[in-house]
């Protein structure tokens, strides 16, 4: 099949995928975009603290996930222990602790903002803390006194449970709008999976550990460093891209060369997905790392207070891929390779330079996926398997758009992206995956092609 | 300086660890050797198997050859279920969606709403109750310094190696047979045996119900003296199959089984050299750093291995082709 021939049927289809993306990033704007917040509660342990034991403190409005500042919050315990604290723009503050036990949380009702609502659930709350035991939630939800309070509100609100005084309605749009931007990260790191597919037959089981190693480059750049934060995206682009072509010439070239075949060469990605992601453990420990960011309002639409994150990572995915996109359908060196990703020997035949365009695909898969962990990191602790267990979604995304090509792993990620959050409204969130497996399976039996990909290459 | 891990490192050659992977890595032999299937998800396998005979035998209070048979049919219910929509495509789609399946099988007995079936994180014990009554030994210690063992402890290794030993011997005697040169056809040239008017795809279905049940029998002797751990199924656990296989020689008999023996003594003796050395201060790392360098060296051994031998140990050079 040649590139002529395909090419204005498949212009029609991306044009349909990009109307996509653009629908879906108004679509992310214009619904509550903190839900992302909700989604990942996780205490940040203050680094300063400390102390041994500590209690995170966390007020937050129930029906919009905004967080509340200057809220006072005394906290009694055994031994006459006393302490108060005022809640910062992030609406936590961290009580360090010399002894473990019981403690008592109380907040002061008037120091509540006027128009956040009364405390829901109980107030004050016994939060026992045992030794070592840094950052043990605290969590208190406000609203008015119409709304029930959520049984055991103490417990960390996972994504699969429901919040107090949200309806179905607007829990599903919090879902819609989580998934797409998740959908959106997963296209960035997917691209590149299916172009090296496309390019070279290779399955890339190691492709996770690229994403991991953007989120620990951004982690290092502003988490340690202290530097800003899109200077910590940059790098993570940057860094992802030199590792790609790194592991390009270092490995993949090399075997190429020597003919090894696609199966041995699939093993050798786990192999070294496996040594990668312990070679993350042993440099950074197998704790939970957290970028900081500014979780201060950057945008207020009516109710809806976005952080800005919550606007930049859409914004920051939808640029990088319409890029791509315009790469892939009006430059010299995209037209090679989606020529090469249709028939190698034919590319090779037309005087294609096949080892360069795979040198390309490698550093820009690794950039791509570089950037999505950076990003990842900015919404949820990073640690060194991040990217290993995204690799499933990331497999699943690209087998459902289609194997090697590259706009059917975006519709495939964004399709994913949705399925997976969306899916926790009706099943424990532990088991939201096991939706993206359904949806694999169920494509695999009737349409074993993917979305956007061709017959006679799956035989 | 302490030296009692070099006994120890070759107590694992009859450990129940042992026994177990070289029973699921001789599954992954007759899926990835002999029939040529890319099965990324031996560890659901495990997992499935354990988890049948385990809730089966603790929560349901089944005697034991009804968990077994449990423990067969979730193996094959499994097979069937990655089987069925992957296996007529090409070898990659049975390696993605089989690594998916394995680990959403973790995360699903992980659940916290379902624990009081799987016990969530946690995992299941005491799945050995009705297995140690069988136990005609005596109760004394056997073995001698730091190698000793309680009676139930050796029935296990006794029980156990005696289903190696015949699932060898079942595994190598169908390979010989028609059934077995089928087989092996289809990983040299799936088409060429369709062109003989076999059904390829209700072939390769058969070699991963075996493999699978292998996997799951495998996983019933590691968890009977010991416990159920989710997290020993995790999709490292596959790798350190594939490891074993192509060490010994994925396709033989006699491989997968050496293979395990060679790995686990060396990785027990590669983790007694290094807390040595470590605690002795000889290298300057942690020893919370120590835990990840047996994975690392895992999985360089593992490309190494692939790249430069991978007929393995036993292996003829010309059956390692994995054309695919």
């Amino acid at each position: 099949m040649t590139l002529a021939g395909t090419a204005p049927r498949r212009k029609t289809r991306w044009f349909v995928v990009i109307f996509a993306a653009l629908a879906a990033s108004a679509f992310v704007f214009s619904s509550a975009g903190t839900a992302f917040a909700a989604d990942t509660p996780t205490p940040t342990p203050s680094a300063s603290t400390a102390a041994a034991q500590s209690i995170g403190v966390w007020v937050r409005v129930a029906a919009d996930k905004s967080n509340v500042a200057g809220v006072k919050v005394t906290i009694t315990g055994p031994k006459g222990f006393n302490s108060a604290v005022v809640t910062g723009a992030d609406g936590k503050a961290t009580v360090p602790l010399d002894k473990p036990g019981t403690y008592k949380v109380a907040l002061d009702a008037s120091s509540i903002p006027a128009g956040a609502g009364a405390v829901l659930g109980t107030n004050p709350r016994d939060v026992s803390v045992g030794v070592g035991n840094q950052g043990v939630p605290a969590y208190f939800l406000l609203g008015s006194a119409a709304t029930t309070p959520s049984p055991g509100s103490t417990a960390k609100p996972s994504p699969g449970s429901t919040s107090s005084g949200t309806s179905f309605g607007e829990l599903a749009l919090q879902r819609v709008a989580t998934g797409l931007i998740f959908g959106l990260l997963l296209a960035l790191a997917s691209i590149g999976v299916s172009l090296i597919y496309g390019t070279t037959g290779l399955n890339n089981f190691a492709h996770g550990e690229l994403v991991t190693f953007g989120a620990l480059v951004g982690y290092i750049v502003s988490g340690t460093m202290h530097l800003p934060g899109w200077l910590g995206i940059l790098a993570a682009l940057v860094f992802g891209g030199v590792f790609g072509y790194l592991q390009d010439l270092g490995l993949w070239k090399p075997l190429r060369k020597r003919g090894v075949g696609l199966i041995p060469l699939m093993i050798v990605s786990i192999g070294l997905s496996l040594a990668l992601r312990y070679i993350y453990q042993f440099v950074f420990g197998p704790g939970l790392l957290v970028t900081p960011s500014d979780n201060s309002s950057f945008l207020t639409l009516g109710p809806v207070h976005l952080r800005f994150t919550d606007v930049s990572s859409p914004v920051v995915c939808i640029v990088v891929l319409l890029l791509v996109a315009f790469a892939l359908l009006r430059t010299r060196i995209g037209k090679a390779t989606r020529a090469v990703s249709d028939n190698r020997s034919l590319a090779a035949a037309t005087g294609i330079n096949v080892e360069r365009v795979i040198r390309i695909v490698w550093v820009a898969g690794g950039a791509l996926a570089g950037l999505s962990g950076a990003l990842i990191g900015y919404y949820q602790p990073i640690n060194w398997e991040t990217g290993g267990s995204i690799l499933l979604l990331i497999f699943a995304a690209v087998t459902l758009g289609g194997l090697g090509t590259a706009f059917g792993a975006l519709i495939g990620s964004l399709v994913i992206g949705l399925l997976v959050d969306l899916s926790t409204l009706f099943i424990p969130s532990n088991m939201k995956f096991v939706a993206a497996l359904a949806a694999l399976i169920v494509i695999l039996i009737f349409r074993p092609q993917g979305i956007l990909g061709r017959r006679d290459r799956i035989g | 300086m302490d030296l009692n891990f070099i006994p120890l490192a070759f107590g694992q050659i009859l450990s129940p660890l042992t026994v177990g992977y070289a029973l699921a890595a001789l599954g992954l032999a007759v899926h990835f050797g002999f029939t040529g299937l890319l099965n990324f998800g031996q560890a659901g396998f495990m997992a499935v198997g354990g988890y049948f005979f385990a809730i089966t035998t603790v929560k349901f209070d089944w005697p034991l050859w009804a968990s077994l048979i449990a423990c067969v049919v979730g193996a094959i219910l499994f097979a069937l279920l990655l089987g069925i929509p992957t296996l007529r495509l090409r070898a990659d789609y049975l390696s993605i969606v089989t690594i998916a399946a394995a680990e959403i099988v973790r995360y699903t007995v992980k659940t916290p709403s379902i624990s009081n079936l799987t016990g969530g994180s946690d995992g299941i014990n005491g799945s050995s109750r009705d297995f140690y009554r069988l136990n005609p030994l005596p109760d004394i210690r056997y073995g001698y310094g730091v190698l000793s063992y309680n009676n139930n402890e050796v029935w296990s290794m006794i029980v156990g190696w005696t289903v190696v030993i015949v699932a060898a011997v079942l595994v190598w005697q169908l390979m010989r047979s028609p059934w077995g040169r089928i087989v092996k056809g289809i990983r040299e040239d799936e088409d060429a045996v369709r062109s003989l008017g076999k059904n390829v795809t209700w072939y390769k279905m058969q070699s991963l119900i075996l493999g699978g049940v292998l996997a799951a029998l495998g996983t019933v002797l590691v968890i009977i003296p010991t416990s159920l751990q989710p997290d020993n199924y995790g999709t490292q656990t596959t790798f350190f199959l594939y490891t074993i296989v192509l060490l010994g020689g994925a396709t033989t008999v006699l491989g997968p089984i050496i293979g395990s023996i060679i790995f686990w003594v060396v990785l027990s003796l590669s983790d007694g050299i290094l807390t040595l050395l470590v605690s002795n201060h000889l290298l300057p790392i942690t020893s919370v750093q120590q835990g990840p360098i047996r994975f690392i060296i895992v999985g360089i051994a593992l490309m190494l291995l692939v790249i430069f031998r991978p007929q393995g140990i036993f292996g003829k050079k010309r059956e390692a082709h994995f054309s695919g």
